[in-house]
């Protein structure tokens, strides 16, 4: 009973489990390590048995996530001991350790070598099983032409002939340079023929491997593929052991077909007549059973069969009868036959011409798009996209807009893109274009790109007939009293161009026109302003006679934005202005955008970029998007030696809360990489029209979600100390990662958010505070009071007593250094809701760190001055313990967060790191700080640190800093599962795993 | 090929885990961490297949091209992750091979025999996949080579090496 019957592991384990939290787990780890090493440094009294032990501790270990960064060698060691439990515990370990390149493997390659010759079996197959796990190119140098001389030897027995095979398939499949498999084609023929069928079955991947890189060498082989179907099919010479729940190895069935879709097409009549009837007898004789398992094997055959079908592209009548079975399928109870039938119709649509006979069933798959399952409610999106034709676009795409009201978050941008696509591609007239397109931006405009609404413009303006009906849908849009950001950049930009078009229509007058279009000003960015300001210009051009009382109004406009911070709006103001001013010439400087020349549709474009799996690419640039915008902060458009100033209250626009659901509408997904580099899409072209375009990132608010509280809160004491309104986000971890990063959320409860931006030089700081209102009705009493502690100097812009409904107010701060000190400001802030007075103290992120600027020093230029600062207190040493263990890695990591730049290579000792920055103060002016930290190895919870600077104040403070930092645990230096979710602004909503996970997380 | 096997109890705590590609521990932890979180909110009676693409490291897909599937018995989820040049449901069924093959060794299986049979089961997993391939799908094979194991393992602490007879008994 040697595999279980080591007590001192299982011992180990069963403390392990008993641990009551993961502190204790890992001091019994660090502990077990430790004894370990010790072990192992005496090496000489360590019995086989014991070394065998510990290693599998290791591997436990490993297993639990802990690096077990030492032992490698006597793990590979065992691998040279003669006795076969060490031996195989060698082997096993090793597989799991150690990587292809690792150093040790070399050592191991003699004694690999010699078991896989030996004739010791149990030997062969171990050294087989290592070589195969791991497949490293020397490992195929060294050992392949061995490996392959087992695999075709005769007296090789089934067990090791199997390794053999699988083994030659990894070395080749990773080194296939390497490995040579010239005249394998007749080899491979006989290995086909093998009657073991273990042995096949190993074979036969290594088949597929080897027809996978080049099918034309193994032609031969072909029918050999055709004579196994058939037998396992006809059940004929299957020995019982063989049969999974009474069928004929399924998984040797399943690979065989893989196989032969490697072929382009089989031609010999008598081969294809024989496949197509063991093919018919798989897709006839498949029936549901009640034994979920052989469902299963069977469905799993029935499948591959039906790719095969597919492949083979058969007559009509077997393709009917295979979209018939799938029919069955999509309509199954069974979740995963849905799934994988809903896949494979879409699979079937790409190949061949099958679509009247799929459309029969979309009553059926449009059920499936509200499938509980989220990964068959993906399939069924698919399969709607690819077979959406002009018959059945206006349904499709109808159920499509409804989905999109409920979809997760995940999927909308996906979803949004597939509509608009389906609408351009199917549209049965224009209207209905602009109807659909309209809609999209309405209900999901976060989710809408910005190629979405530029192929709009570019096809009113290419279209004459639909310019009247476009200007008027924009203009009922901005009836609505809220809208999307996006919504009011396509309106503006339509009615600019159009509006005259609508002139004898009530409220349509140039006048009304540049009313309705101003009233939104106020709520919008910078992008959008200067599209507002095109807009006036043309409809300035377009109102003849002039109206001088519009002039104006107009006039006053551009002259009010000619000193805008914002270079872009600046200079449209400036040339507009000059440019009205000239009359009549006004008319050909700024008529109507000529026509677009006829291009492919970079939206189609963007979708066939990303046909391989849409969902996923889209979802991985969702999450890129969360990360690079940080909710409320407007993304800055200016270089970074422009930073703005924000001198007045500007009031940003929020976007519209879906009034159908409570899910609120995720932040804009920005410029969805449609400007990438290469050819020029059509998006550039409007791109430089428009540009600056990118869309900002406005907030995501929440909405009704908390309504339900309100009552709960309505007589909340004034004055108590305890906020009745709870925060929503955890403050502490923001603050300890806006103490890294610059901008993000600092706090937000169900009716306020407060976003910080910031931006740092030298000694000075200037940061906007975002005030956002996230319910429909004003909030008073606002105030913001900083108890800013001696070092710091601060003077914050007055703070508006109201902000109104959904409203956003940007409050600009700045903040001068003035000594160094850890003390951190608070900012008191306070409002009141309805009766409820909310107060609360948030830490302001203008930390230490905040001050210092990167420098990396040369060894020339660090030593002479840690040898300067030589002694107290310009020069101070501590010896830290209690320090949350992390690997050199993250220590780094976590130092250069906080900008003390880490030069690798400058201590000798590579436990140690070294790090240097420059800090910022009023009175220090800026000066050199050095730290080094000793570790030690056997110990993470210790180390020893030396900080270094100019002025004894600094020093001191910064070596409390960075002790503050090594032991709490900030965040930074935590898993990035932790920061990987979206950010905080989004409410949690059930139907979306994505925004559940980063709630349990 | 399958890309990993991985079995993670309801509480998110791994039991065995082997990648077939060599993947650096803290990354096989985001990994088990971040499939362990799609798992436990898996409603009831859904497909078992999850896209990789769901799998989160880092603000990137890990898994983008392969799938998931899983099994949850008792306590135990049994994830396989593989490429497209798998079948999904022979995966599946794989999982169920794996199991019974538990079974059999352990009669009446719990999380209890897997944890203090470690080395045990991750000898199963070694005679059923290779490489990232299906080495053996007859559980009363695996069986049989598990059994000659333990069985080489007593003899061999009396005896110094191992006759060829021994392994004659693998065939």
């Amino acid at each position: 009973m040697a595999l279980s019957g080591m007590r001192g592991l299982s011992v180990f384990i069963s403390e392990i489990r008993n641990c009551q939290n993961k502190e204790q787990e890992r001091l019994r780890v660090d502990k077990e390590l430790g004894n370990i090493r010790n072990r192992f440094k005496n090496e000489k009294g360590l019995a086989p048995y014991e070394k065998k032990k510990y290693v599998w501790k290791m591997l436990y270990i490993f297993m639990l996530g802990y690096d077990v960064d030492f032992g490698h060698m006597e793990a590979v060691s065992l691998i040279s001991a003669p006795k076969y439990p060490e031996k195989q515990v060698g082997y096993l370990v090793t597989s799991c350790l150690l990587n292809e390149n690792h150093d040790f493997l070399r050592l191991a390659i003699n004694t690999v070598r010699n078991d896989i010759i030996g004739r010791n079996e149990t030997f062969q197959c171990l050294a087989l099983t290592l070589v195969g796990n791991i497949g490293g190119r020397e490992f195929a140098e060294s050992l392949a032409p061995d490996v392959q001389k087992l695999l075709i030897s005769s007296s090789c027995r089934p067990l090791v002939k199997k390794k053999a095979a699988l083994c030659l398939l990894r070395l080749f499949r990773k080194n296939p340079d390497v490995v040579n498999v010239d005249g394998w084609s007749n080899r491979m023929a006989q290995l086909l023929d093998e009657r073991n069928l273990g042995v096949l079955t190993s074979s036969m991947s290594l088949f597929v491997s080897l027809v996978s890189n080049n099918h034309e060498a193994y032609w031969s082989c072909l029918p050999k593929c055709v004579k196994v179907l058939e037998r396992l099919a006809r059940n004929q010479d299957v020995p019982q052991e063989y049969t999974y729940y009474g069928i004929p190895s399924p998984w040797l069935q399943v690979k065989t077909m893989r196989a032969l879709q490697y072929f382009p097409t089989i031609e010999d009549p008598n081969t294809r007549r024989a496949l197509f009837e063991v093919l018919q007898r798989v897709l006839m004789g498949t029936d549901v059973v009640k034994n979920v398992n052989k469902n299963n094997a069977s469905h799993a055959v029935l499948f591959e069969a039906l790719a095969l079908v597919m492949h083979l592209d058969a007559e009509k009548e077997m393709m009917s009868q295979c979209v018939a079975l799938l029919g069955k399928f999509i309509a199954v109870r069974e979740p995963n036959i849905r799934y994988l039938g809903l896949e494979n119709m879409t699979r079937m649509l790409m190949v061949t011409d099958v679509q009247e006979i799929i459309k029969r069933h979309q009553a059926q798959i449009i059920t499936s798009l509200k499938d509980p399952d989220i990964s068959i409610r993906r399939r069924a999106l698919d399969l709607l996209y690819a077979m959406c034709d002009v018959s059945n676009a206006k349904d499709i795409v109808e159920e499509l807009l409804q989905y999109l009201g409920t979809a997760e978050f995940t999927m909308r941008e996906e979803l949004a893109l597939k509509a608009a696509i389906l609408a351009e591609k199917f549209a049965p007239d224009l209207s209905w274009y602009m109807d659909v397109i309209l809609q999209l931006i309405d209900k999901a405009g976060d989710f809408v790109s910005d190629d979405i609404w530029f192929r709009v413009v570019q096809f009113v303006t290419n279209n004459e007939d639909l310019q009247p009906y476009a200007a008027l849908k924009a203009r009922e849009y901005l009836d609505k009293p809220a809208i999307h950001e996006t919504m009011m950049k396509v309106s503006a930009y339509l009615l600019g161009e159009y509006s005259h078009l609508l002139a004898r229509r009530p409220g349509c007058s140039p006048k009304e026109i540049f009313g309705i279009i101003h009233e939104k000003l106020p709520t919008v960015s910078t992008p959008t302003v200067s599209i507002l300001l095109s807009s006036y210009a043309k409809i300035l051009m377009h109102s003849q006679p002039p109206d001088p009382e519009l002039q104006n109004q107009i006039w006053a406009i551009f002259n009010k934005y000619e000193t805008s911070i914002d270079a872009e709006i600046q200079q449209r103001a400036v040339e507009y202005f000059a440019l009205s001013k000239k009359g009549a010439a006004l008319i050909d400087i700024l008529a109507e955008m000529p026509k677009f020349p006829e291009r492919e549709s970079s939206l189609i474009k963007r979708a066939g970029d990303t046909e391989a799996d849409t969902a996923e690419l889209s979802a991985i640039k969702s999450r890129a998007q969360q990360q690079a915008s940080n909710a409320l902060v407007v993304t800055d458009q200016q270089p970074a030696n422009h930073p703005p100033q924000v001198t007045q209250l500007a009031m940003v626009k929020i976007p519209s809360i879906n009034e159908e659901n409570n899910h609120v509408d995720q932040e804009v997904t920005q410029t969805n990489g449609s400007m990438g580099e290469g050819e020029p899409q059509n998006g550039d072209i409007l791109g430089d029209l428009l540009s600056p375009l990118a869309i900002e990132g406005p907030p995501g608010v929440s909405g009704t979600e908390t309504l339900s509280e309100d009552g709960a809160l309505a007589l909340a004491p004034v004055g108590e100390q305890e906020n009745a309104v709870k925060p929503i986000v955890d403050i502490a971890e923001i603050f300890h990662a806006l103490c890294i990063k610059d901008s993000g959320v600092l706090y937000e409860d169900p009716y306020v958010q407060i976003g910080i931006k910031a931006e740092w030089r030298g000694h000075q700081g200037r940061l906007v505070l975002f005030l956002g209102n996230k319910t429909t009705s004003s909030l008073d009493s606002v105030q913001a009071v900083f108890l800013s502690p001696s070092h710091l100097k601060l003077e914050l812009s007055s703070v508006p007593e109201v902000i109104p409904p959904r409203a956003q107010v940007q409050c600009p701060l700045e903040v001068v250094n003035l000594c160094p000190s850890r003390d951190v400001a608070v900012l008191d802030f306070s409002y009141k809701f309805g009766t409820n007075l909310v107060d609360n103290k948030l830490r302001l992120p203008a930390v230490l760190n905040k001050f210092f600027q990167p420098i990396t020093l040369s060894a020339e230029e660090f030593f002479p001055q840690w040898r300067s600062l030589a002694a107290p207190p310009l020069k101070l040493q501590e010896v830290v313990r209690g320090v949350r263990p992390m690997s050199l890695g993250e220590m780094a990591n976590l130092l250069n967060s906080l900008k003390l730049i880490v030069s690798p290579g400058l201590d000798p000792n590579a436990n140690n790191l070294v790090a240097s920055t420059t800090f910022y103060s009023e009175s220090t002016r800026s000066m050199l700080c050095l730290v080094r930290i000793e570790t030690d190895p056997a110990d993470r919870t210790q180390l020893r640190m030396t900080v270094a600077s100019g002025d004894p104040t600094l020093t001191f403070e910064l070596k409390e800093f960075i002790k503050e930092q090594l032991i709490s645990i900030p965040s930074a230096s935590r898993p990035a599962v932790h920061q990987q979710p979206q950010p905080t602004t989004q409410p949690i909503s059930l139907s979306d795993p994505g925004a559940l996970l980063a709630g349990l997380l | 090929m399958i890309r990993a096997m991985i079995v993670i109890n309801n509480q998110g705590k791994p039991r065995l885990s082997k990648f077939y590609n060599y993947t650096p521990v803290e990354q096989q932890q985001q990994l088990i961490r971040s499939i362990y979180s799609v798992l436990c909110l898996q409603p009831e009676n859904v497909s078992n297949f999850i896209e990789g693409g769901s799998i989160w490291v880092r603000q990137k897909t890990y898994f983008s091209d392969s799938r998931l599937v899983y099994k949850l018995f008792a306590t135990l989820y049994f994830v396989f992750v593989f490429d497209s040049s798998e079948n999904e449901l022979a995966m599946f069924d794989l999982i169920q091979v794996y199991v019974e093959t538990l079974e059999k060794c352990f009669s009446n299986v719990c999380e209890l025999d897997i944890v203090l049979n470690y080395s045990k089961i991750h000898t199963i997993l070694d005679e059923m996949i290779l490489g990232g391939q299906v080495v053996e799908t007859n559980s009363e094979k695996v069986m049989q080579a598990v059994e000659e194991i333990s069985k080489l393992e007593k003899v061999t602490a009396a005896t110094k090496l191992i006759s060829k007879s021994t392994s004659v008994l693998w065939g």
